[in-house]
């Protein structure tokens, strides 16, 4: 599904080079729950954010569904995730103005569904993760365990192939914690690729495979089946 | 998608609800203003449009110059109308207004009611202009003698119906009989009349081309070019008045005429350009100006776009709190394009919301509008078909414009910078931003400069030597009809306790309806010894009365017989004649009659010292002064009573007791005085509101900005405290870009106003110097409201606990 080749992303400034990426290569297969870990600053956010098409590699290639992404524009790599990636943020990352409901309906409206057919998806979405009877609240009104459900029920409403989750239980307590890590099992159960940066080898060891970084190179790569 | 967008728009203004009440409230201010000078300025553009031929509708207009005198006259001599029908077959119609027979007392029941909206006219009127009947025959109704044609409320007012065909009124004592009844002639003409009498009631010596005294209008055919047609008055000049003009003035032909400095043109005016562009003498009504209807516009203009500036620049400011949305957003898969449409629906909704808080202050402000403009404006006029669409469209309009910059600026955030708490801050360092800020405050000191040198002028028009004394002169209208008792009417006067003196005239120093008479220092009518200047009927005491100061020679006198041949000149006649000393020469004019050569002379007895008997706008022309009390039609007191009010009535009294079949119409020679710079007042009073608004929105904005940089940078201010900052020191790192923009904005409006402000004073002959104080004052003043404005937000910022900021990070 992912192939990155020589990977690279430099940070520039005035007098300071920062190398965040230096050469990567690894390959995450369909079906994969892969756990990226290593100490901070070592280039795992970077990684997540260039595999998210968030942002831009410096060098090297980088294959997403047999299609050479590298260098797409900032309009076409949005077409693309949207189609195809979900996202789970460590603050949970929703927005505070919307609703349970209407956060969750967001990247549906995003692809242009009809409202009815919305509605029919997110009800699901939000009746898996047991937080239908919270779809009238704000994210405020939520504990944070509630807010990660409804950001990982806004993650896969669309039914990515992939879900990037990027320290997912950092802000929860540990029964919270183990709640999402159960919850993004299921879902790679069902068929979703996920990768997910992480501190916590607690949580590393729900994951296939862990790749561990050191300034922005792998350093070794454990399979855990 | 929209539906989204406009949810989120409502949700975020509720949310910051005091962000949006400043925003909301600037952009309504600055919308109402619009609204308020749109409905304005569509009114005077709408004048005279209801006539059906008023593309084809001309004025002929008289520029004069005669005796070092030069006239812009409004009127031309009573034939020219006909003998350009007569002559020119592009003239399909010409019609006629007398009114320098001034206002009429018209008889209803046993009293009689002063009425000043009167005008005699040719029968060929409803060919010309659309008056529609609602009563009789418009083709046929001046057609004889003694008809009167009455508009609707007249009609009414006088006998209670709207048909009042064949009913007979009196008016001046004649007899007319009601021919026609006509809807009330729209507000939005340049005259108005209620009573229009037959033409052939007018006592005239017809057939005087060169005495101007009638409106004449002309309907041209279809298709003709009145700039082509005005070359034909020099054959009208030479075919009709030169001959009239040899015999009076000596003169062979219009070179000799011309050659002697003299100028005789005529031309014609629009129609429709007539409420705008024309000032000159005599209007039949008060016409606007062009200067004001562009002024006024570009004021709605540029309080629109300081009131979008603050919403852009508050907008931007939020950046910060919308990054988060705006990345999120942009992960879920909305690209730039849905962003920017979001925030252009968020603008667009502000600017709806924006529009209705303008109509309720446009609703309660009206009044007000109506007042200085002297105007009877109202809210529903925006309803109409022409200004629907721009109401409609206003708010979508100002809501793109101003959304736009903050829709692309915040649409342009990269996700992964700001979901990592990076590139939020909201309140850098932005030109644009701080652009927008020195423009709103160029704009307030320009209107502050503006109304500081107004107000100035306005003060100098009411403080400066006039000549005379216009303070506490009670003027008693109409006097004219006292007959003979008008002497015993002034002595009566005088006995009254607090009237010091009292004078009958023809004339007052004030602008009103005038004329001038030709004189010559020679006994035979030369055009190069000539001196055309006006000659006012007065009384012994006139003098006294008004105030004025004989410089030479002495005043009319009753121990002096020969008096009532004399003449007393002001200075500027005295100098025209260029005697070295002018009492005792002789000055000679046909006074009598424009066509006839026989010449009446004047002794010169005096001189008195200039006065300003037009608006200060003017030049002190020549002015005669003879002694003819029955010609007075003004009996003029100078009073000096506490109780003005019971003074008032003890003349009333004695009026009712000596003319009890007139109206008793009173006025103080201040007031009179004032009307003259109504136009001026009425500039002062909207320079001196638009000041205020602006400089409120202006203050808005800013006080937007600096609650938003506030909390840009509580964590900066949490740290400096820390590390020993004090609160001074806080609000001055707080204060110093603001203010540095506002003293900026005052270097670089302190010469355009100097400018503009100079513009404005060339129209005054007489003027009031505009002083460097007058910038500085503006300085300071913007400076003190912007660290007013700034200051409180900074104090509050400065003084809260470090702790809690740097906890929040």
């Amino acid at each position: 599904m992912i192939k990155i080749t020589d990977l690279e992303k430099i940070y520039r400034t005035e007098d300071i080079e920062t190398v965040a990426l230096n050469k990567l290569s690894f390959e995450v297969k369909e079906g994969e729950f892969v756990a990226i870990m290593g100490p901070s600053g070592c280039g795992k956010s970077t990684l997540l954010n260039i595999l998210g098409l968030l942002d831009d590699p410096d060098g090297g290639s980088f294959v997403f569904n047999n299609e050479e992404i590298a260098h797409y524009s900032e309009s076409k790599r949005a077409q693309i995730r949207k189609r195809n990636i979900g996202f789970v943020f460590q603050s949970f990352n929703l927005i505070d103005e919307l609703t349970v409901f209407e956060n969750v309906e967001l990247p549906l409206i995003y692809l242009n569904m009809k409202a009815s057919e919305r509605k029919e998806k997110v009800e699901e979405v939000l009746k898996k993760m047991q937080v239908m009877h919270r779809r009238n609240h704000y994210p405020q009104q939520l504990s944070g365990g509630q807010q990660q459900r409804v950001a990982v029920a806004r993650a896969v409403v669309n039914n990515p192939k992939l879900i990037l989750a990027d320290e997912p239980t950092g802000n929860l307590d540990s029964s919270n914690g183990n709640e999402v890590m159960q919850l993004l099992t299921d879902l790679n159960e069902q068929g979703t690729t996920i990768i997910m940066v992480t501190h916590s080898e607690h949580d590393a060891r729900y994951s296939h495979r862990i790749i561990r970084l050191l300034d922005g190179q792998m350093v070794l790569e454990n399979s855990l089946i | 998608m929209i539906r989204n967008y406009f949810k989120i728009a409502i949700r975020n203004l509720w949310k910051n609800k005091g962000y949006s009440a400043i925003n909301i409230f600037g952009l309504g201010c600055g919308l109402a203003v619009c609204l308020l000078i749109t409905l304005y300025v569509v009114d005077e553009l709408s004048y005279d449009r209801y006539n059906q031929n008023r593309d084809r509708i001309y004025r002929v207009d008289s520029d004069l110059k005669f005796g070092g005198n030069e006239l812009r006259l409004a009127v031309s001599s009573d034939p020219m109308g006909a003998t350009l029908k007569k002559d020119y077959p592009q003239v399909e119609e010409y019609v006629r207004f007398y009114t320098s027979s001034g206002s009429k007392l018209v008889k209803k029941g046993t009293s009689f009611i002063q009425e000043d909206r009167v005008a005699h006219a040719d029968s060929t009127l409803f060919n010309v202009f659309t008056l529609p009947a609602v009563a009789g025959n418009t083709k046929t109704a001046l057609n004889e003698p003694n008809t009167v044609v009455i508009t609707e409320s007249t009609a009414r007012k006088y006998f209670g119906v709207s048909n009042a065909i064949g009913k007979t009124i009196e008016a001046d004592k004649v007899p007319y009989k009601i021919t026609a009844v006509i809807e009330d002639i729209p507000h939005n003409s340049h005259f108005n009349f209620d009573f229009i009498f037959s033409m052939d009631n007018v006592d005239y010596q017809y057939g005087n081309y060169l005495s101007m005294n009638f409106q004449t209008y002309i309907l041209l055919k279809e298709g003709t070019d009145y700039k082509a047609f005005e070359k034909n008055f020099t054959q009208v000049i030479n075919k009709y008045i030169l001959p009239q003009a040899k015999q009076f003035m000596q003169i062979e032909s219009m070179d000799e005429f011309t050659k002697a400095g003299n100028k005789l043109d005529f031309r014609l005016m629009p129609l429709l350009k007539i409420h705008l562009h024309s000032d000159r003498t005599p209007e039949l009504g008060i016409n606007g100006n062009i200067q004001y209807v562009y002024i006024f516009s570009a004021v709605a203009l540029f309080i629109l776009i300081i009131a979008c500036i603050n919403f852009m620049n508050l907008s931007t400011a939020r950046s910060a709190s919308r990054a988060k949305e705006v990345g999120i957003r942009k992960v879920l898969g909305s690209e730039r394009k849905n962003l920017i449409g979001q925030f252009l629906a968020e603008s667009t909704a502000m600017a709806i919301i924006s529009m209705l808080v303008a109509i309720t202050v446009a609703y309660f402000t009206l009044p007000f509008l109506n007042d200085i403009s002297g105007k009877t404006l109202f809210l529903n006029n925006l309803l109409s078909v022409q200004l629907l669409p721009f109401l409609v469209a206003l708010p979508f309009i100002v809501g793109i414009l101003a959304g736009s910059y903050p829709a692309f600026f915040l649409s342009g955030f990269k996700p992964v910078a700001v979901l990592n708490g990076k590139g939020r801050s909201g309140f850098k360092k932005d030109n644009l931003r701080s652009g927008l800020v020195i423009f709103q405050f160029f704009m307030s000191i320009l209107f502050i400069i503006g109304t500081v040198v107004i107000y100035r002028q306005l003060n100098y028009i009411q403080t400066t030597n006039l000549g005379f004394k216009k303070d506490q002169v009670l003027i008693i209208n109409g006097a004219g009809a006292l007959g003979n008792n008008i002497e015993s009417f002034k002595n009566e006067i005088l006995g009254i306790r607090g009237v010091s003196s009292g004078t009958l005239s023809s004339f007052l120093p004030v602008t009103s309806s005038r004329t001038d008479n030709s004189f010559s220092k020679d006994a035979v009518m030369d055009p190069k010894n000539a001196l055309s200047m006006q000659a006012w009927d007065i009384d012994y005491d006139y003098i006294k009365t008004m105030g004025m100061e004989v410089t030479r020679g002495r005043n009319f006198s009753k121990e002096f017989g020969a008096d009532s041949s004399a003449i007393i000149l002001n200075e500027s006649a005295a100098n025209v004649l260029g005697y070295d000393d002018p009492i005792g020469k002789k000055i000679y004019t046909n006074f009598q009659s424009a066509t006839s050569n026989e010449l009446v002379s004047y002794t010169i007895i005096g001189v008195v010292k200039n006065f300003h008997y037009e608006s200060l706008k003017q030049n002190i022309f020549p002015l005669g002064l003879r002694l003819n009390k029955y010609q007075a039609g003004l009996a003029s007191f100078k009073v000096n009573s506490g109780n003005m009010e019971s003074l008032v009535k003890q003349v009333e009294a004695k009026w009712k007791r000596m003319a009890p079949a007139f109206p008793f119409s009173y006025r103080f020679m201040d007031d009179a005085f004032d009307n003259m710079y109504r136009a001026e007042q009425r500039v002062g009073k909207v320079a001196i509101t638009f000041s205020v608004l602006a400089v409120l929105i202006a203050c808005l904005g800013l006080f937007g900005l600096i609650t938003y940089m506030a909390e840009q940078r509580r964590k900066e201010i949490g740290i400096r405290k820390v590390l020993g900052a004090s609160v001074s020191n806080i609000i001055s790192l707080l204060s110093r870009d603001f203010l540095k923009l506002v003293l900026i904005a005052n270097l670089l409006a302190w010469p355009l106003a100097w400018w503009i402000m100079n513009k404005w004073l060339e129209d005054f002959t007489f003027r009031t110097n505009i002083g460097w104080w007058m910038f500085v004052a503006a300085g300071i003043l913007t400076v003190m409201i912007a660290v007013f404005t700034v200051g409180f937000q900074a104090f509050k910022a400065a003084i809260a606990n470090p702790v809690k900021s740097l906890k929040m990070e």
